[in-house]
């Protein structure tokens, strides 16, 4: 570090403190945000910190400011934040962040207008960013990783104080969606319920009062909970929303919105389009397509067992094992149509045996019985329409629509 | 996370609750935009009118030649 003298040290601090201080009483909240944002490496909080390490006193130029007693609360372990953040000691910034992101919050919750909203939400941010680089220095020093659970209560102490009626109910999505990505991370997604609730069972604010960034993250969030639940109708429904309001700038979020939408799509009988998995890269799911559209089961079960643990990481894997009926139903269709071709008439009577040997041919191992039971299922599921002829071993289909379309609905609804 | 040196631990449930893969990017505060644009693209992502009775790909196309074989032999 170049040499900084006690006197530029000193002014720096006092220089931050008047700019925080000002910005309080003139409610700026675009100057103030900046001040808050620690993980931003801007270099003014880089030089802060810097001048941090060499005036060690800093508590007794807080003291001095105007309206003190409440600003020092926020200011003083904030400055400490700074400090320990430019370091590498994440753990020991994280606490201290806490304690000035608390005393914020006090504020916050008298001042009557929502001005310091866009502070609040860099401090939300902050406390989530900081939480997960305090839990991962911990981990690896063998501590206990607990910063993030703490960053969740805390960010559902913010939620509280804006979820409520009032002009500051605008600000709860955004808190909202900082909360998921807490709770996915530690695998707690349950706790995403009372959340989802006071968003959507309140009848004193309209979803789409809120800002579109935060309502198309919730949408994502809440769609892939629909996915995780198999409500596949409303997890089409939510992530279509989060995909169609997606910022055109934003094509990763794009990609995890598909991601998860895909694999809904398919489980109601939609296919993506090729240029569409080509475009966001999703190759992972091209096969399954194919496989799907060709009724070649054998191509199905390579795709899911080549991609296996990508379709495990994302949960998904249990909504794509299930379009094996579908991949059945298309195998059979095709064996059903080749039949009319070479004999109209007897078309709609397909021998069990038949499909043995198509499976047979695919590398698919299965006896009669087997594949009777299939059958049954197929019908069960009404993806089949027609009996089974038990004695003669005949799949006996119905001379109209033997083969109903799923037409965006799920499987055996 | 593969760089991550975490200590080994793998039946200590928290060492793996530091990931979720698709984790939503945030987006920049005060950030908007024109979001009527996208409607079109999205009527042309996907098709429903894929279960037709066409029977002239290599798949099945291979079907027919395993099946009538097949029943040659039955």
């Amino acid at each position: 570090m170049a040499y900084l003298s006690m006197g530029e040290a000193h002014r720096r601090i006092t220089d931050y403190l008047s700019r925080f201080s000002d910005a309080v009483s003139s409610q700026d909240a675009a100057v103030l945000s900046p001040l808050l944002a620690v993980s931003s490496n801007s270099a003014s909080l880089q030089s802060l910190a810097d001048a941090l390490n060499v005036f060690q006193d800093s508590n007794r130029l807080v003291g001095q400011l105007e309206r003190s007693s409440q600003l020092a609360e926020i200011v003083s372990p904030l400055l400490r934040c700074i400090q320990s953040y430019r370091l590498g000691r994440f753990a020991d910034a994280y606490v201290v962040l806490e304690k000035a992101a608390n005393a914020f919050l006090q504020e916050f919750r008298n001042w009557e207008t929502p001005w310091a909203m866009e502070a609040l939400y860099t401090l939300a941010l902050e406390i989530r960013l900081l939480a997960e680089k305090a839990d991962r220095e911990l981990a690896s020093s063998g501590k206990n990783p607990e910063k993030l659970q703490g960053a969740g209560s805390f960010l559902m102490r913010v939620f509280g104080a804006l979820a409520g009626k009032g002009p500051k109910r605008a600000g709860a999505l955004y808190v909202a969606c900082q909360l998921f990505k807490v709770y996915f991370k530690l695998g707690t997604v349950h706790l995403c319920r009372s959340v989802i609730r006071s968003i959507e069972t309140a009848r004193i604010f309209d979803f789409e009062e809120f800002p579109v960034k935060d309502k198309v993250t919730y949408m994502y969030y809440t769609g892939r909970l629909e996915v995780y639940n198999e409500n596949f109708l409303v997890a089409d429904q939510k992530l279509t929303y989060a995909l169609m309001h997606c910022s055109p700038r934003k094509e990763a979020n794009k990609r995890m919105i598909l991601k998860y939408l895909i694999p809904v799509k398919l489980s109601i009988g939609i296919l993506p389009k090729q240029w569409l998995i080509e475009k966001y890269n999703l190759i992972e799911y091209g096969e399954v397509v194919n496989a799907i559209k060709k009724g070649d089961l054998r191509l199905l079960r390579q795709a899911l067992r080549e991609h296996e643990d990508r379709f495990l990481r994302s949960g998904v894997y249990l909504v794509l094992e299930k379009l094996e009926l579908l991949v059945y139903q298309r195998l059979i269709k095709k064996i059903y149509v080749l039949q009319k071709q070479k004999d109209p008439s007897k078309a709609h009577q397909v021998k069990l045996e038949i499909i043995v040997k198509a499976l047979k041919w695919l590398e698919l191992d299965m006896d009669i019985d087997e594949v009777e039971c299939i059958v049954a299922i197929l019908i069960y599921k009404n993806l089949i329409k027609g009996y089974i002829a038990h004695k003669s071993k005949v799949v006996v289909l119905s001379k109209q629509d033997p083969f109903p379309k799923l037409n965006g609905k799920p499987i055996g609804s | 996370m593969a760089t991550e040196t975490k200590p080994v631990a793998a039946e200590d449930p928290k060492v793996d609750l530091f990931e979720d893969d698709d984790e939503f990017e945030e987006f920049e505060f005060g950030e908007e935009w024109d979001d009527k644009e996208e409607g079109k693209e999205t009527v042309q992502q996907w098709e429903d009118d894929w279960d037709d009775d066409d029977v002239n790909d290599d798949f099945s196309v291979q079907l027919k030649k395993e099946l009538e074989s097949s029943s040659e032999k039955s």
